[in-house]
């Protein structure tokens, strides 16, 4: 855990990629120094950011990371009483060991204390186990792995019917929220380091977690189960909100899409409209209805594009729109290239603008 | 020993020699007039009869032969692609093409004593060596079986007669009654044209010439009218102004899947209308259309045999058969668009 983390969080950030090739071609002089620098860096990125388990911002993760950092100083513990032992006996007191003295220290050292040691770890993470799974305390969230994006449904308390969206999570903080998962074709995993640990999702059946966050803020999410050729770039934006602003954010989320408001917006809608977007894209309120590709009637809320691929610029959107395949590898969204710039623009607006 | 190694190695030298100059100084006589020496005609018309026999598909993939429609269409293609050699059958061949070597039989000897699977495979491959050419579209096998189907009927003595072309409306362009004989005349597997934008029959009659869109038919159909002919054509068969109007869209499960789609498979209704709210050049409407026409290029589409459209390709590449068969029958049951208005 403490290895895979920081690299994916250096990976997964913009500028992670050209700072690592930075710090991994330094000066064939400087070549020691070079890996210290990566080391460091990898180590202090692990403890802090938007997608580290050692930055928990919910209860699962708090309880999570205090199981790990207690393995880690205990290990810490034993490791050096073990060497302390080595030294003490092979320098300090090299003499032969009585043998009553040797099978006690085998027995207690060996077999009582081990036992004692993995037991109570066994013990102590079996218990964390049922928290993951509680049930929520009212909101559901159903997540569908799709190739390679987040199928989102809200599913609150009562009569009310799913609020669909895609590709972005937001939660209410000091609440917990359960969430059903599964998946379209192929297995893939649901994990948001910061706020817990992670729950593979199946074709065809249901599992279920649920999550616990604490701090507002915005967290980063990641497919944690390699599921094809775009599995790195299938990511998410957790967003952890105080429980008032979520109830009204999900009761926005839950209307139909505004008209746009600029004439570059209305000049998009109709270039959405005569490329047949809305046969995978649903925008509710107007005739778009696909049910294949993300839900986009809030889309311009979101703080990312493709599924964690850019940001939500309207460079970002166009940019997106114009050369899919190139930016995730085998998605099933076509490419939009013979769209003009300006065409393009007038799109992107109008999708932003769709809040 | 040694001297019958040298006797060998010289008659093989000698055999290279003879051979080469058969073939670099033209000793074989090539002409048709001569025939073959004696027993040449029965070994090569014995291997192409067991070889068809061999090659042909099973007898389980053989659709519906008796389809009126479908020999209509066969009947249309045979009289332009392969009556000029194998005649109808009531025709004769001409004298230049009896004197073909092989001579090629006239349609009811042709057909006698081969099952339809085994004409299949002669109609898509072709003979070699005999003149007799191949389906002239890859991946096209279900365009043969119409040809088939009315080789069946003239095997039955059932067939209906061969289309003629008269040229007596005087407004209309060149090789418009000709494409007539099939658009328009037979009931099934023939698109309509008359649902669709000029521009889009143009483009399509474009793709056909240059073989971007496969189809043993209209390729042919293609190549026996001037290029320049084709917009003409394509402005005389099209519709109207565009015209768009929602349809009455009832709720059957044909209708909630193109209207609506699913997870796998997007809405139909976003480019090819009823009622796609701005013409789209490149998507042709469907309302109207021909059921087994829809079917059969829908097929073509998801099996990876039709290209040319990254969207169209990924949208029917989940259809399942029964689905194909949902929205064939319900876009055919339509009211094409510009009538709606009326």
């Amino acid at each position: 855990m403490t290895r895979t983390k920081p690299l994916g969080t250096i990976a997964s950030d913009a500028s992670g990629p050209a700072l690592a090739g930075h710090l991994l071609a330094p000066a064939a002089g400087a070549r020691r120094r070079g890996f210290t620098l990566v080391a460091v860096a990898l180590f202090t990125a692990g403890c802090e950011g938007r997608q580290s388990a050692l930055a928990p911002a919910g209860a699962d993760a708090e309880a999570l990371h205090l199981l790990f950092t207690s393995m880690l100083a205990g290990a810490a513990v034993l490791w050096l009483g073990m060497n302390g032992l080595f030294y003490w006996f092979s320098r300090r007191s090299p003499a032969a060991f009585p043998e009553h003295h040797a099978r006690r220290l085998i027995l207690f050292g060996g077999v009582f204390a081990p036992t004692l040691i993995v037991g109570g770890v066994l013990v102590w993470g079996l218990s964390l186990l049922p928290d993951q799974r509680a049930p929520g305390e009212g909101l559901r969230i159903s997540v569908t792995g799709e190739q390679w994006w987040w199928r989102v449904e809200y599913l609150p308390e009562g009569d009310a019917g799913p609020v669909i969206s895609a590709n972005e999570i937001r939660l209410p903080a000091g609440e917990r929220t359960e969430f059903l998962l599964t998946a379209d074709r192929f297995i893939h995993s649901f994990w948001i380091p910061a706020l817990g640990g992670k729950m593979d999702m199946f074709p065809g059946r249901e599992t279920r977690m649920s999550l616990k966050p604490e701090t507002p803020g915005t967290y980063r999410g990641q497919c944690a189960e390699f599921c094809g050729a775009s599995h790195a770039w299938m990511a998410f934006e957790a967003v952890v909100m105080p429980p008032e602003d979520f109830a009204a954010w999900l009761e926005a989320e839950a209307q139909d899409a505004r008209a746009p408001q600029s004439e570059s917006a209305r000049r998009g809608l109709e270039i959405f409209r005569r490329e047949g977007c809305g046969a995978c894209h649903s925008i509710r309120g107007t005739e778009a209805v696909g049910q294949v590709g993300p839900d986009l009637t809030h889309v311009g809320a979101r703080h990312s594009i493709g599924a964690g691929r850019l940001g939500a610029s309207l460079d970002d959107i166009a940019l997106w729109v114009a050369h899919t395949g190139e930016l995730k590898p085998e998605v099933q969204m076509p490419a939009f290239p013979h769209l003009e710039p300006a065409e393009l623009q007038d799109l992107a607006r109008y999708l932003k603008e769709l809040e | 020993m040694r001297r019958t190694l040298f006797i060998l190695a010289a008659l093989a030298v000698a055999g290279l020699a003879a051979a080469g100059s058969v073939v670099s100084l033209g000793l074989y006589n090539v002409s048709a007039r001569a025939g073959h020496l004696p027993g040449v005609s029965w070994v090569l018309h014995t291997t192409f009869r067991n070889a068809v026999r061999l090659r042909a598909p099973a007898e389980d993939e053989v659709p519906d032969l008796s389809d009126p429609a479908l020999i209509a269409l066969g009947a249309g293609h045979y009289a332009t692609a392969c009556a000029p050699c194998h005649a109808g059958p009531d025709g004769s061949r001409t004298a230049t093409m009896r004197a073909m070597l092989p001579v090629p039989p006239p349609i009811r000897e042709a057909v006698a004593g081969w099952q339809p699977s085994h004409l299949h495979w002669i109609v898509e491959n072709g003979v070699k060596m005999t003149g007799m050419p191949g389906w002239p579209a890859g991946g096209r096998a279900d365009e043969v079986w119409a040809v088939v189907a009315y080789l069946d009927a003239v095997k039955r003595q059932d067939a209906p007669p061969l289309p003629e072309v008269s040229e007596q409306q005087q407004s209309a362009p060149p090789g418009a009654a000709y494409c007539a004989t099939c658009h328009g005349s037979i009931s099934a597997h023939v698109p309509r044209l008359d649902i669709q934008q000029p521009g889009y029959l143009a483009d399509t009659l474009d793709d056909y010439l240059t073989g971007a869109r496969a189809s043993g038919i209209m390729q042919q159909a293609v190549s026996m009218v001037p290029p320049e002919a084709l917009p003409g054509l394509a402005a005389h068969f099209a519709a109207g102004p565009a015209a768009t109007a929602a349809a009455a869209v009832g709720p059957t499960a044909g209708a909630a899947l193109a209207t609506r789609g699913t997870r796998e498979v997007p809405a139909c209704t976003a480019c090819h209308g009823p009622g796609a709210p701005v013409a789209q050049p490149e998507a042709p409407a469907l309302a109207g259309q021909d059921r087994a026409f829809l079917a059969a290029q829908l097929r073509l589409w998801r099996d990876g045999v039709r290209r040319g459209s990254d969207k169209m390709s990924a949208a029917a590449r989940s259809l399942s058969d029964e689905e194909i068969a949902l929205l064939a029958d319900w876009y055919a049951a339509l009211p094409p668009d510009g009538e709606i208005e009326e």
